[in-house]
């Protein structure tokens, strides 16, 4: 399903122009992240190399080099897709499992505090604390 | 004009007065905000965790919208940019009755692709109209120069925001501070991300894109930046001494969110912006308040 949602073909069509990396701001901070080494990787049919690489971490998602791709590729989404599937096979940064726990435990990213709100004149938040384990565990049975 | 308020997780704990000035500034011109006590997370957090479970959360979040028959307006550029991407994904016909079954073991109707999902300035460009915004305005901010940040969700991709506004050269944010008789100035690094995502993964990096624009609008002598999403504010404002910290400065650039500036030229009070929120504070700004 990944591959109709990202058109994995479309990955042969990387000729490795580097476009995405040169437009990047992390690449320019960091010059070791290099989106482009990613795609070159993945369309060599390595991809598992990826899923210990602490690179992939680093992206911001700020889609730039999405939108600048001459070849049409979801640079970013790709490398989102990595890092989920670096999950799913135990790479799991402390940030990640962090958030992780919340959403399992609490159903959001940070907990309320409805008494704040209502000091401020805001409506109370509804909390739905099984939600996101519920969603969690039915992806899991399929 | 009537939508469905999306507040997402950051906004109600840390962006209190995003959300206060929201809200009376959408009540100031007639257009309601319903809250959906059901809405859950956008699913953004979880794309880094499993694709599926990301898609899930947030196609229940549209599918609710959807049997309110009302389209969902966010104010969180990330939330808004997480369900109009699984809006755009859920085109695919397989991958939406495959979410539909899951939605309806949730206790959800299913998601059809009707519901639209917008930032809450582009609807106050769509929908209210630039020329109507600008005829409520009774506190012209002539005297009042800002710097516009965009965030990088607000416009991209591109596609999934329908092509809004350009995804390398936005100009909408601009748009509605000049409504409000503002100068909004053009500067070097405009499209820099905020760097927060990063934060807690690769904190330096994070920190210095942060500072990099900072020293720019500090070095321009903007009376303030301005800003349409808890997580950019959070990086320039909460952020702001640690970020001056990785170039050996310290800056004091306050930071405001749009929907404040617009509140702002139209009248409201301190209290109604949020005003007691903002970390750093401005006697100029604080002085341009009329009530
Ligand atoms: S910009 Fe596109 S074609 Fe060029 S290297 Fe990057 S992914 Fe490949
Ligand atoms: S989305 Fe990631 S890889 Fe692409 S330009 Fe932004 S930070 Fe770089």
């Amino acid at each position: 399903m990944h591959g109709k949602l990202f058109d994995k073909e479309r990955l042969g069509y990387c000729y490795q122009c580097g476009k995405c990396s040169s437009g990047c701001d992390i690449n320019r901070l960091d010059p070791s992240f290099q989106p482009h080494r990613f795609l070159h990787l993945i369309s060599m049919g390595a991809g598992a190399r990826l899923l210990k690489d602490e690179g992939i971490w680093k992206c911001t998602t700020c889609f730039a080099c999405s939108e600048r791709c001459p070849q049409g590729i979801r640079v970013t989404e790709i490398l989102w897709l990595a890092r989920a599937m670096a999950v799913a096979s135990g790479f799991v940064p402390d940030l990640v499992a962090n958030q992780r726990d919340a959403l399992l435990r609490t159903g959001r990213l940070i907990p309320v505090d409805n008494r704040k709100r209502e000091r401020a004149g805001l409506p109370q938040i509804q909390e739905e604390p099984s939600l996101a384990a519920r969603i969690f565990e039915m992806v899991r049975k399929h | 004009m009537r939508y469905a308020f999306y507040p997402g997780c950051a906004m109600p704990v840390k962006a209190l007065k995003y959300e206060i000035s929201t809200r009376s500034l959408a009540r100031k011109l007639g257009i309601e905000l319903v809250d959906v006590p059901e809405f859950g997370c956008c699913g953004y957090p979880a794309k880094s965790m499993d694709f599926h479970v990301a898609l899930i959360m947030a196609a229940r979040n549209l599918a609710l919208a959807e049997e309110r028959n009302m389209d969902i307006v966010g104010a969180c550029t990330g939330c808004v940019a997480t369900l109009s991407e699984a809006k755009e994904y859920l085109e695919d016909g397989d991958l939406r009755s495959e979410v539909n079954k899951k939605l309806k073991a949730l206790g959800v109707k299913e998601f059809t692709g009707r519901v639209r999902v917008r930032h809450f300035a582009r609807i106050l460009i769509e929908d209210y109209g630039l020329e109507r915004l600008r005829k409520e305005v009774v506190n012209p901010l002539g005297s009042l120069e800002f710097g516009v940040h965009y965030g990088c969700h607000y416009m991209r991709p591109a596609r999934a925001h329908e092509y809004f506004d350009d995804p390398s050269n936005p100009v909408t944010l601009d748009r509605l501070i000049t409504s409000a008789g503002a100068k909004s100035i053009d500067y070097t690094n405009k499209n820099l991300c905020c760097g927060l995502t990063i934060m807690g993964i690769s904190e330096d990096t994070g920190l210095r894109l942060a500072a990099e624009k900072l020293e720019c609008l500090s070095e321009r002598g903007v009376d303030a930046m301005v800003v349409a999403c808890p997580s950019c504010c959070i990086a320039y404002e909460n952020n702001q001494k640690l970020a001056g910290r990785t170039l050996g400065k310290a800056f004091n650039v306050p930071v405001l969110y749009f929907t404040q500036v617009l509140g702002l030229a139209l009248g409201l009070s301190e209290r109604e912006l949020g005003f007691e929120f903002n970390r750093i504070k401005s006697d100029k700004i604080t002085g341009s308040l009329i009530l």
